[in-house]
């Protein structure tokens, strides 16, 4: 090129942005800046200060370069010699010059997470509880059906058949002898199906349309029956009150939502559904409060203390006690307590209570899925998971 | 004064526009898709300058603050729509219908004048925001006329079983061009209702033969019939590649934009290539991997002294498989976009672009500026809906 740094001179084409037309101009290296002289005569200084680079350009033979505050004017520059000089010389050129104000984001930002916030926390719920009692039985055990088996995939970790359910008839009939004593008929549109999943989690849930579902390692922990009956009448709780059914409408409106937010950033289902766990476990602790007191007061009546449903949490609570994780966080501990000593309270002054299986159906119940006793299931504690305290 | 035809050359390569996909999409991850607008905007600055008609690349100067904008707009106003939308409808396929495919159908239904109105707007922010030669592509305001013109023009395509789509394409491209300006000078799309029908021709004689082929081998048994009714099958796969071709060339070379027209010659052959060799080469990278993994498992668990019988192990097995399984969904998410992005959709464009033509180009220069299109929603909409253009 040319003998001095100062005025190393080249071609480059160069477009105003008023007309789509290509203009040569000779480019010099000024001491301020780059100096762009037109054809007829006319020259402009672009300042070293002022020079941006267009970022990711396929081209990497030129280089795009704009001036801050100049939206439309484009300089090519293909000379080796110029471009080395500019990318050394100009102390800005990777600085993007941001056209959205800052305030006006925030604001935006704000306006959608009220927006979210209120349809999620607000709208949604309050919609799903009113829907949940006007659902007829049929649709909610279409729900349940459907819910039922996404479940019991999801749980299993081959991803193949589910989860299985354990069937031997002597367990079974065994958990329906203590639904038979609880007798909560008179509360329900149609009757509970119980399930057993052979499955380790320490936990059990109920699901629209009347279904319930325990998992192997809950009854396996139990230390006596009537604890398992207070868990079945808990449930039965949350069915009477709709909270399964509810739940399910809740989570159609505000997964949409979620994925609305989220975008398909990784096929989006896995941040989906923990997003949607988080909500689910802070939405339905005051519904176990009720579901709480309606197990109480079956418990009663069937002539079952009470205070067995507090046991139960207060096993799982000392053994379980500090637990890990996002669990942990949304059923804190204090919570947990008054619960217990809900339980506890409504046990009635002067009544007598029994049991509530024969010591053969009790031990039926516990070897439902083919397991040996429930023993050896002491020795694995670290693998369980602790209690959600929900359903 | 411009030549009186400019060809069109195409710069991007397939090395940089892999490791730019893997980069913005590792990025993606990482920020719980937060990074997506820049991911988006970087890959489309990359395209876009790859493509240089006359040897001056398109710009794309969308900012990614300003499609986070978008984004938030677009959220205020969906996040209730979807919200109650998706809930009613979830409540109504189960009250009336008693299942979960009815609400996908509802819902597909509603949100289809919707999808068609943000594919529109999406295609204005788009345009407005590419520039050639320092002027401005654009798109008049009509996203409402597209959306119910689309509805009309797709539930005739669906009516006919995909028959009339020649007609759907070229009507709904027809209110596209004619809304389309680049600086001061309207596009125009020409031709007859009829001119796309013969560029369904492989698609139409396939299926033709497919269903006598499949009839007569019912009926007779005739070896010949089924050897002709497999070999409808690689037809139809060239049919479609045919379609791509050929109802470009037709669209592009009916376009007019002042006295400018358009001459392209894509090949089928070479688009069958382009995909054939895709999906080859991604196939064999994730075969691969799955070998090398394969291979250090198998290390591990030798050097660990597995021991299949016991079951302990295998508990320990699978809790540690989980990070590891999340790990290899996300490399196969990220891979996959990736490699589809260099291997695919980049030797697609490059073909399309190198066999296109712009012809009497002479008065390019009388072409002037056209005012930014300030456009606060950006495609915030498509966002939402997720049915944005794919890059």
């Amino acid at each position: 090129m040319t003998e001095t740094q100062t005025r190393a001179a080249a071609f480059a084409d160069f477009v105003a942005g008023e007309r789509a037309v290509l203009t040569r101009v000779s480019v010099c290296l000024l001491a301020e800046g780059l100096e762009l002289a037109q054809p007829d005569g006319q020259s402009v200084i672009w300042r070293w200060a002022e020079l941006r680079a267009e970022p990711d350009q396929a081209d990497k033979d030129a280089l795009v370069i704009s001036r801050s505050g100049d939206k439309v004017a484009r300089l090519y520059l293909r000379d080796k010699n110029v471009k080395a000089q500019v990318r050394t010389r100009a102390p800005h050129l990777k600085k993007r010059d941001r056209a959205i104000s800052v305030p006006k984001l925030v604001t935006w930002a704000g306006g959608a997470a009220a927006s979210v916030a209120a349809i999620i926390f607000v709208l949604v719920p309050m919609m799903a509880a009113q829907l949940a009692v006007l659902l007829p039985p049929e649709g909610e055990k279409a729900l349940g059906d459907t819910t039922f088996e996404q479940i019991r995939m999801a749980l299993d970790e081959t991803g193949l058949a589910g989860a299985a359910i354990c069937e031997a008839p002597a367990g079974n009939a065994a958990m329906q002898a203590m639904y038979d004593r609880l007798n909560p008929a008179s509360d329900l549109p149609y009757d509970i199906q119980i399930h057993i999943l052979d499955h380790d989690m320490v936990n059990a849930f109920a699901l629209p349309g009347g279904r319930i579902v325990f998992f192997r390692g809950l009854i396996e922990q139990a230390e006596n029956p009537e604890e398992v009956a207070a868990v079945l009448a808990h449930e039965i709780g949350h069915v009477v009150n709709r909270d399964p059914t509810r739940d399910a409408l809740r989570s159609a409106g505000s997964l949409g939502v979620l994925g609305l937010l989220f975008g398909d950033f990784a096929g989006g289902t896995i941040a989906l559904f923990l997003a949607n766990q988080l909500i689910n476990a802070s939405y339905s602790q005051s519904a176990e409060a009720v579901a709480d007191d309606y197990a109480h007061e079956l418990l009663d009546k069937a002539g079952v203390s009470p205070a067995a449903l507090g046991t139960m949490f207060e096993r799982l609570l000392a053994e379980h006690g500090d637990a890990e994780g996002i669990v942990a966080h949304f059923m804190s501990h204090p919570q947990m307590g008054e619960r217990i000593a809900a339980a506890q309270a409504a046990v009635v002054e002067g009544q007598t209570y029994g049991s509530i299986l024969e010591a053969d159906a009790w031990r039926s119940l516990q070897t439902v899925c083919g397991g040996t006793s429930a023993v050896q299931s002491d020795q694995d504690l670290p693998d369980k998971k602790p209690w959600p305290g929900d359903d | 004064m411009p030549p009186a035809s400019l060809n069109i050359t195409y710069s991007g390569r397939k090395g940089p526009m892999l490791g730019l996909a893997l980069r913005t999409g590792l990025l993606t991850i990482l920020t719980l898709g937060f990074y997506r607008f820049w991911a988006k905007t970087r890959l489309r600055r990359y395209y876009w300058s790859a493509i240089r008609p006359g040897g001056i690349p398109l710009e794309y100067v969308g900012d990614p603050l300003e499609k986070l904008l978008g984004f938030l707009v677009a959220v205020v106003f969906m996040a209730f729509y979807i919200g109650i939308v998706n809930l009613l409808l979830m409540y109504v396929s189960f009250a009336l219908l008693n299942g979960n495919v009815a609400a996908y159908l509802l819902s597909f239904v509603g949100l289809a004048p919707i999808v068609f109105f943000a594919q529109y707007r999406a295609r204005r922010y788009i345009l407005a925001r590419t520039r050639w030669r320092g002027i401005r592509f654009g798109l008049e305001p009509g996203a409402w006329g597209y959306a119910w013109r689309a509805m009309v023009h797709w539930g005739l395509a669906i009516v006919t079983l995909g028959l009339a789509w020649p007609l759907t394409t070229l009507w709904l491209e027809k209110y596209r061009i004619s809304h389309t300006y680049y600086g001061d000078q309207v596009f125009v799309q020409g031709g007859r209702r009829g001119m796309l029908f013969g560029s369904m021709k492989h698609i139409y004689y396939p299926l033709g033969l497919s269903v006598i082929a499949g009839g007569m081998t019912a009926a007779f048994e005739n070896p010949a019939w089924i050897a002709a009714f497999v070999l409808t099958v690689p037809w139809f796969v060239y049919g479609l590649a045919y379609w791509r071709a050929d109802s470009f060339k037709r669209m592009t070379e009916t376009k007019e934009l002042g006295a400018m027209r358009f001459r392209t010659f894509p090949r089928p052959g070479k688009i069958v290539g382009i995909y054939a060799l895709g999906w080859f080469l991604i196939y064999l990278v994730f075969t691969g991997l799955t070998l090398i993994a394969m291979g250090i498992l198998l290390a591990a668990v030798g050097g660990a002294g597995f021991d299949i019988e016991n079951p302990d192990q295998i508990e320990m097995m699978l809790a540690a498989g989980t990070p590891v399984l999340v790990f290899v969904y996300f490399v196969i998410f990220l891979g996959y976009r990736a490699m589809t992005h260099a291997w695919i959709t980049l030797p697609i464009a490059a073909h399309f672009a190198e066999v296109t033509q712009i012809l009497n180009a002479e008065d390019l220069h009388e072409i002037t500026q056209r005012d930014r299109d300030e456009f606060a929603e950006a495609e915030g909409f498509a966002e939402a809906l997720d049915v944005g253009a794919a890059i």
